[in-house]
């Protein structure tokens, strides 16, 4: 509360009950009224009293909004062992350990755009009403060096911070992230939109997908509990489903151009949901349209086709993504549905005809290559790959 | 003696912009995505003043504003009773804050004004 406070300009006066309050019997909800604000450990009645009642105080008749200083660049030096209980400590990790970002290794992430470090990329928090912190190149650089990333990956973490979205919306409810590579830049990166595509199987999808989540911790302040507020969490979140689009196999154009991208350009785009249903199989359009109408959704529905479901769709005579956006909004005569709710990425290694359905609602496509040096991708001498699942090198061997 | 290593601070930097105000005319996806809420400055903030207390809420018009939240509804309908209970000379209103509950409703705040002495606004979540 104290950082609503600051949101809101004043000490507003506060009482809490306890929770839950919702699906809970009238006989609970009278033991609130009549009991103790756990937080203050006051009579919860007296307080509401005593708010509306008692004089303001000076403090309260002259409240200023509290003006936070700016953070020094360094923190004090320490041994790594001090330096990593540090930053758990401090809540700067997702629970797992991360590179420390040393002088050295983040000027060498910074040779992985042409970009001056002190440039503000954007503003960014988890709460609508929460300050927004404000964030660097060079900030960004400082936490794609703790998620393991290289300078190769900084250009489309780069541009996922531009978006200025965090991977962890608060809500009691949990949302999950999803972050999609399309273009030229997803190979180069050595992306997986293939086989176990958001699996722990790629460096690249894994390193850029984490970097988000210690973005949206780092400049969007999530605290669970203080400002973000989910009750289970989402596990998406560690690396928010990111991947790049099976551009190859996929019969449709890629996501990005159906987004008014060039198909030589390289972008990421952004998704945020609660519900993912993995297995869903079939690749005709008559099952995908069962599939929407029993998802229960909210308005919105992302699936993820396997290249075998698109390329059935296709036979069928969907020879576009758009073509069958608007085909399953028409059938499936849900009115709260609209075809710019209805997005279709295609990715997955042609194992079986596999489709994943989701609630999950489009957010931003942002282009990447303004972030690339002039020079392109910083390339390793070694670049540093991780085995690839096997697939048919004709594309013969799918089911469709 | 173990080396010590100097290392970047990974937090972002206060900007002293807020969100304040959801628009109602906006989806409701878009209510709940700090991304797309205006912002204001602190500077601005700075002028806001709360509302002088009642001293006393003897016969006094009280109004429990229900924001919509999971078991708001319920939860001031008991409060309500409590008042009428204990206090029967405090006038309790239960009105319903119109649109999402996300959302700031603008035209209902002056009816607020104009009709009630004191308010209660809940449930947050």
């Amino acid at each position: 509360m104290e950082n609503d406070n600051r949101t809101h300009g004043m000490k507003l006066r506060w009482s809490f009950p306890p929770y839950p309050v919702g699906w809970v019997s009238r006989e609970t909800l009278r033991s609130y009224i009549e009991g103790n604000d756990p937080v203050t450990g006051k009579p919860l009645i007296e307080e509401i009293i005593y708010a509306l009642t008692a004089p303001l105080t000076e403090e309260e008749k002259n409240f200023k909004p509290e003006r936070r200083p700016r953070r020094e660049r360094l923190l004090e030096p320490d041994t790594e062992e001090n330096l990593q209980r540090l930053f758990l400590e401090n809540g700067w990790t997702d629970g797992l350990p991360i590179v420390l970002p040393t002088e050295e290794r983040v000027a060498e992430m910074l040779t992985g755009t042409d970009r001056d470090p002190q440039e503000v990329v954007g503003l960014m928090s988890v709460t609508p009403t929460e300050e927004r912190l404000e964030y660097t190149v060079e900030k960004v650089a400082v936490n794609a060096v703790m998620a393991g990333a290289r300078p190769e990956h900084l250009p489309v973490i780069l541009a996922i911070a531009a978006s200025n979205i965090t991977s962890l919306p608060s809500s009691t409810g949990s949302y999950g992230c999803m972050a999609v590579v399309n273009g030229p830049v997803a190979k180069e990166l050595g992306m997986n939109g293939g086989g176990a595509a958001f699996g722990p199987f790629n460096y690249s999808n894994a390193v850029i997908g984490r970097a988000w989540t210690l973005m949206s911790i780092n400049f969007g302040n999530a605290r669970a509990g203080q400002t973000y507020m989910a009750t289970h969490g989402n596990g998406l979140s560690f690396t928010n489903m990111c991947c790049c689009e099976n551009e190859e196999k996929s019969p449709w154009e890629p996501f990005h151009v159906q987004k008014g991208f060039k198909p030589g350009e390289s972008t990421v785009s952004l998704f945020r949901g609660w519900n993912v249903h993995n297995l869903n199989i079939g690749n005709t359009a008559a099952e995908i349209l069962n599939s929407l109408k029993n998802f229960g959704m909210m308005g919105n529905f992302t699936a993820i086709l396997d290249p075998l479901v698109a390329k059935g769709l296709a036979k069928e005579g969907f020879d576009s993504a758009d073509k069958f956006r608007e085909w399953l909004v028409k059938e499936s005569d849900l009115p709260f549905l609209q075809k710019e709710k209805v997005n279709l990425i295609v990715v997955g290694g042609e194992s079986n005809p596999i489709y994943i359905t989701s609630d999950f609602i489009y957010t931003a496509t942002m282009p990447v290559d303004e972030w690339i040096p002039k020079g392109g991708i910083k390339k390793d001498a070694r670049p540093l790959r991780m085995p690839v699942a096997i697939t048919c090198a004709d594309g013969s061997c799918g089911i469709a | 003696m173990k080396e010590k290593l100097r290392v970047l601070d990974p937090v972002g930097q206060p900007s002293g912009i807020f969100g304040y105000r959801l628009n109602p005319e906006d989806d409701m996806m878009n209510i709940t995505d700090p991304n797309l809420q205006p912002t204001i400055s602190l500077d601005k903030m700075e002028s806001l003043q709360m509302a002088p207390r009642l001293g006393s809420l003897e016969n006094k018009r009280i109004m429990l504003i229900d924001t919509g939240f999971l078991g708001s509804r319920e939860f001031l309908e008991e409060l309500q009773e409590w008042f009428k209970r204990n206090m029967p000379s405090v006038k309790t209103e239960l009105r319903v804050k119109p649109g999402n509950t996300f959302a700031d409703a603008p035209e209902f705040w002056p009816e607020v004004k104009k009709d009630a002495d004191g308010v209660i606004l809940g449930v947050g979540g």
